[in-house]
Formats: structure tokens, sequence, C-alpha cells
């Protein structure tokens, strides 16, 4: 027997489907629809409805759909994903600023084999912009992170 | 008349050596945006949105509108030198630019964008300011009916001319609105959505998610573009030597730009003030009705009159497209929906009253993009000779930059971590959104549009008790909804139609 595979364009429509119906029923439940008035619930409910009916049809047209080729993710993709991630948690153990700059460092060398000369202007720009229009000028508090507030 | 008055009053703002300033920093910035490849105007307003904190409502939004502007200009550089257009209205300047380019004559056709792009954005911004404050004094007869369903076109519009699936549209629009009723009941304040969670009850905040649905979105699709960026800068058109003076037009060259361009850009500026369109949709326009017209060489060849009509016509429609946004708060684009979540978190709130009560901001705003235009003219030719060298920053560079202004500016517009997550969410969702053809843009519109359609809405109801006759009880509403209804009905009648030919076909 041949086996289907899963047709991951439809992960999509399937989410929104999930997030129509929650919003429906937290909507009915806790804000209601029509008290003599409009109430909160009234409008999310609404688009909810809609969004249900659309992601419906969505997809049924996504699933009959057997010419358009499948979506593709590539490991590298994955990688700015992780790069962003690793970021935000180093952030709270060595801060905002050192957490980009040692980013930045790691990938241009192993990711991207940039040369040092590159690498050395790219992360004094980097850290001219953050600390010159972010800190100075801006005048915004980073984040120093655990090991940072313990030395200072 | 009243109106030339008041934009003399409004270059008085201009014209304050701040504004001069900030308009001739967005120009800059926008060029360069505009001219990097794969970022575009919309995501550069996006990570330059926290850069505009520090300043007052009127500085910030002139730096902005100038960016914006400037970065129309920018997005045909890398079209015409490298064939990858900046931006997409630069994609039908590529195919007449590219080939000029092709011919040894690089020079003469970012001559040819940049003078377009300015004769173009000044028809663009003249007929700005003859309509703007008309069309606000038309909208102040618009009641809580009327403007929803005013907002419904805009947003429903966007959807359809974005993207090939209007049902995909549907769903993107409502999605973003759903996403904007989390946090407080925008008439009772009453929490909603919130799911227990203490960030959830402030909303979802604006910048951070547009910086993460736009830039951060756009930064994991970059990652796929290193190998064929690195090809076409390794080729023989990355290494060409340009110089203004080899660069300067012949007479004959000006007389065949200039029809087309007069041509694109009072056609633009209409295309441009139609909800929905935009820059894009402009120079599409502004380059199928050219040809139509007689150009000396085939389009699609080099012709001056191909990268004229396209320049012109997105220039115009960048600036006409000012005209709903400030009028009546109705953004034309993503870009719009950028510039008007600006206004808004400056406390403005852009519709049919701004034009009464914030004339010097309006005016302001105006007469500045006469100053960015004419800024931006000149920068754009004295970057001329120093484009290969901004141009061969590769695409592999900028990921962990683009990354790391994602990060910093969305902590830096929240001051919170909370920002920074919202950001990388909204990032991932967006990037999975375009990779299954779900366009985004429409998603951002409806996010910033959905407070002013709730509000309307729901006082439209209370005023009738719930009668749904209060949006079909006078002509003007009956001709609103009819659009409404053209533009829901027409791609369902349309995909009908492509079928029943398709069973007809398949019979025969």
């Amino acid at each position: 027997m041949e086996k289907k595979n899963f047709n991951l364009r439809t992960v999509i429509p399937t989410a929104t489907i999930v997030i129509s119906l929650l919003f429906i029923v937290v909507g009915m439940k806790d804000y209601g629809f029509w008290k003599g008035q409009p109430t909160p619930g009234f409008f999310p409910i609404i688009i909810a409805v809609v969004l249900l009916a659309s992601s419906i049809a969505c997809f049924i047209q996504i699933a009959r759909d057997t010419k358009s080729e499948a979506v593709h993710y590539n490991r590298n993709e994955l990688m700015v994903m992780l790069g962003a991630a690793g970021i935000i948690l180093c952030t709270f153990v060595i801060g905002l600023v050192p957490s980009c700059l040692i980013y930045i460092l790691l990938w241009l060398k192993f990711v991207e084999h940039a040369s040092w000369k590159v690498i050395i202007i790219i992360e004094l720009i980097m850290a001219a912009i953050i600390l010159g229009v972010f800190t100075f000028w801006l005048q915004i508090r980073f984040p120093m992170g655990m090991l940072l507030e313990m030395i200072l | 008349m009243e109106n030339f008055a008041s934009l003399l009053a409004g270059f008085q703002v201009a014209l304050a050596p701040e504004n001069i300033g900030v308009c001739l920093l967005g120009a800059v910035l926008g060029l360069v945006v505009g001219a990097m490849p794969g970022i575009g105007s919309l995501a550069g307003c996006a990570l330059l949105l926290p850069l505009t904190y520090k300043f007052n409502p009127t500085t910030a939004i002139i730096m902005l509108g100038a960016l914006y502007y400037a970065n129309m200009y920018g997005g045909s550089f890398s079209a015409i030198l490298l064939n990858i257009p900046g931006d997409s209205p630069a994609i039908t300047t590529a195919l007449d630019g590219y080939p000029m380019a092709r011919k040894g004559r690089p020079g003469q056709a970012l001559m040819t964008a940049n003078l377009a792009s300015f004769i173009g954005g000044t028809i663009g911004i003249l007929i700005l300011t003859l309509t703007a404050s008309g069309l606000a004094t038309i909208g102040l007869m618009f009641g809580y009916a009327e403007m929803t369903i005013i907002l419904l076109i805009a947003m429903t519009s966007i959807s359809w001319l974005i993207g090939e699936n209007p049902i995909k549209g549907i769903v993107i629009t409502m999605l973003g609105i759903l996403v904007a009723s989390i946090g407080m009941d925008t008439l009772s304040g009453a929490p909603r959505y919130e799911f227990g969670n203490m960030y959830l009850l402030g909303g979802i905040p604006f910048t951070p998610f547009i910086i993460g649905c736009v830039g951060f979105a756009q930064v994991i699709k970059l990652i796929n573009e290193r190998e064929a960026d690195e090809k076409k800068r390794s080729s023989e058109d990355s290494k060409q030597k340009l110089s203004i003076k080899d660069s300067m037009l012949t007479g004959h060259d000006f007389k065949r730009m200039l029809p087309p361009t007069l041509r694109s850009g009072t056609i633009g500026t209409f295309v441009g003030v139609l909800p929905g369109s935009g820059a894009t949709t402009g120079s599409m326009v502004g380059y199928a009705i050219q040809k139509k017209f007689k150009s000396e060489e085939p389009m699609g060849t080099g012709a001056i009159e191909g990268i004229a009509s396209s320049e012109a016509a997105n220039n115009a429609a960048a600036a006409g497209a000012f005209a709903p946004l400030l009028a009546l708060g109705i953004p034309g684009s993503g870009t719009g929906a950028v510039l008007l979540g600006g206004l808004m978190m400056w406390g403005l709130n852009p519709g049919p009253l701004l034009f009464d009560t914030n004339p010097e901001f309006c005016w302001g705003l105006i007469s500045s993009m006469y100053v960015a235009n004419i800024f931006t003219l000149l920068v754009a030719i004295l970057v001329i000779p120093f484009l290969i060298k901004i141009l061969s920053v590769p695409v592999k560079y900028m990921i962990p930059i683009i990354t790391c202004v994602c990060i910093v500016g969305a902590f830096s517009t929240s001051n919170s971590m909370y920002g920074v997550i919202v950001m990388f969410v909204s990032g991932i969702v967006g990037y999975l959104l375009d990779k299954n053809g779900f366009p985004t843009a429409p998603m951002l519109l409806a996010f910033v549009l959905a407070p002013m359609l709730e509000e309307n809405m729901r006082k439209a109801f209370i005023a009738s008790r719930g009668s749904l006759a209060i949006f079909t009880d006078s002509p003007l509403k009956l001709v609103l909804l009819a659009v409404f209804l053209v533009l829901v009905l027409t791609p369902t009648v349309k995909a009908i139609r492509k079928k029943m030919g398709a069973g007809k076909k398949t019979r025969v």
C-alpha cells in the first residue's frame, strides 16, 4: 500500500485553525459576544470565525494541490535562528552587547570563514553602532547579565 | 491657494536645522539600505525605527519619510549594476537598467533613474500638496460605519494585490487582527486574551513585532541568497568604474526620458493613493503603460524609457501613498503601515482630524518631502562614483550584522527582553509564513489598523443598537460596500471562471 507523506504546507492553515478555535472558545467563555452592546469578545470572535472559515478553505486548497513543490527547509536557516536564540540565552549570563559581539565573531569566523581583517572591521563598526548610537545617544541600558552584575 | 500658504508654513518646520539634519540622514540611510540587495524599504524602515525614538514626532516621521523616499532611489542602484533589485519596486527598473549597463552605459542608466525618480517624486508631492487636505475634509464626513467599510477595503485590497492567493491573504489579514487584539480591549480597557501572562497584558509591542516579521525573517531568508550573491559579485559587471562626468545624459537622452517620466509620475501618484497598492504596483503599472507607447529601443533591451517609467512611477506612488495615510489614517502598503504605527506610537492620530489638530506636523512633513527629494537627488548623484564600493558588501556579512541590529533594536524599543523574544518569535513566524507563500505585509497592515477597525465597528453597532442597517443607510455607504464586495468577490469569480474554462478545454 502506498504511504502518503504528510503535506508540510498544511502546517500553517492547521495552526491558524487551532488559533481561531482558541480565540472563539476563550472569547465566548471569558469575554462574551453581546450584552446589550458589543462586549470585549465581540470583535475578536467575528475575526476568529472568518479566520476559521478561511483557514479550512486554505487547508482544503493546499491538500488538494498536488502540482506545487514541497517546501524545503535547510540547515542554514536553522543556524540563523539558533544564532539569535544563542544571543538571547547568553544575554542572561554575559549581557546583551558582549553576546552580540561574540556572536558576530563566531559567525564570521566559523560559518562564513571571513578573514580576521574583515572580522575586526565589522566588530568595530558594530561596537560603534551599539555603544555610540544606542548606549550613548539613545541612552539605552542594555542588560549586563549575571556574570557582569556579579563582577561590577 | 490655502494649501500653498500652509505649505509655506510647513517649510518653516521642515527647514529647522534639526529637521534638515534628519532629512539628510534619512536620505543617506535610505539610499544605502535601498541599494543593499535583500533588505528593502519595509525592513529598512522597521530596522531604523528605534533610531527615531530620540526625536519629537515631527522630526521622527520626517526622517522615516525621507528614508522611505530615498529607498525608492536606492533600490534602482543594485538593479541597474548587479541585476539584483534592492527592493521590489525596482524589479521593473532592472528589466531595462541592467541591459543598458551591459551596453556600456551604466552611468547614464543610473542618472536616468535618479532624474526620473526626482521628477516623478516631485509630481507625486505636488499632487499630495493639492489633494491631501481636501481628502481629509472628505474624511471628516465619514462616520463610524463609513470608516469601518473603508478600513475593511484597505485591509482586503492589500491582501488581494500582494500574492496570488486571496484565501491566504484573508488568513494572514485575520491573523494580524487577532494578534493585535491581545492585551487590552480598545473601548473598555479590560484585559483580553492575555492568558494569565503579565507581559501579554500590555499587548504585542508594535516595533519588535515589525522588526521580527520583516527584519529578522528577511535575515533568515538572506542566508539562501549568499551563493547567488557571490556569483553575481564575481562577474565582470561588478568591476566597472563610474564617474559623475561620464554619467551625464545627452540632450537626446533627456528628451527620451521626459515624456514617460511625466506620464508615469502622474499615473504612479494615483496608484499610490489607492489603498493596498504602493510603490511596487506603481512601478509595474507605469512600466506596463509605457509598453503601449513608442520607445526608441524595444522595452526590455536597455530602453531609457523603461527605466524612466518604472522609477518615476515608484517614487510618485511612494509620495502619493502619504495622502490616504495622513488624511484618512489608511496606509497604502506595508511600509505605510510601519509609518502609521510610528505615528501612533508618538501619540498622533492619523485621520481626517490630523490636518486640523496638527497642521504643523502634516504640512511640515509634506514640505520636508520636497527637501528630502532634493537632498536624495544630490546624494544619489554624488554617490555614483562610490556605488560599486557600497554594493560590494556581500550578503554573507550582512547576516550577523542585521541579526544583531534586530536584537538591539527590539530591546531598545521595549527596554526589556520581552521585546527581543517577541521579535524572535515573530521573525520565525514571518519566515515560516513567507516560505509557505503567505505574504506578511497584509498581516502588518491588519495589525496596525485592527484597533481602529474594532473601535469604529463597535461604535457603529452601539449607535445602531446592533442593526446592520447602519452600513447600508446612505448612498455613500452603499458605494463603499459595493467596492468592498467587488474586491472580495473578484478573485473568487475569477477562480471559478478559470476552472470552468479548464473544464471546457478538457471536454473538447
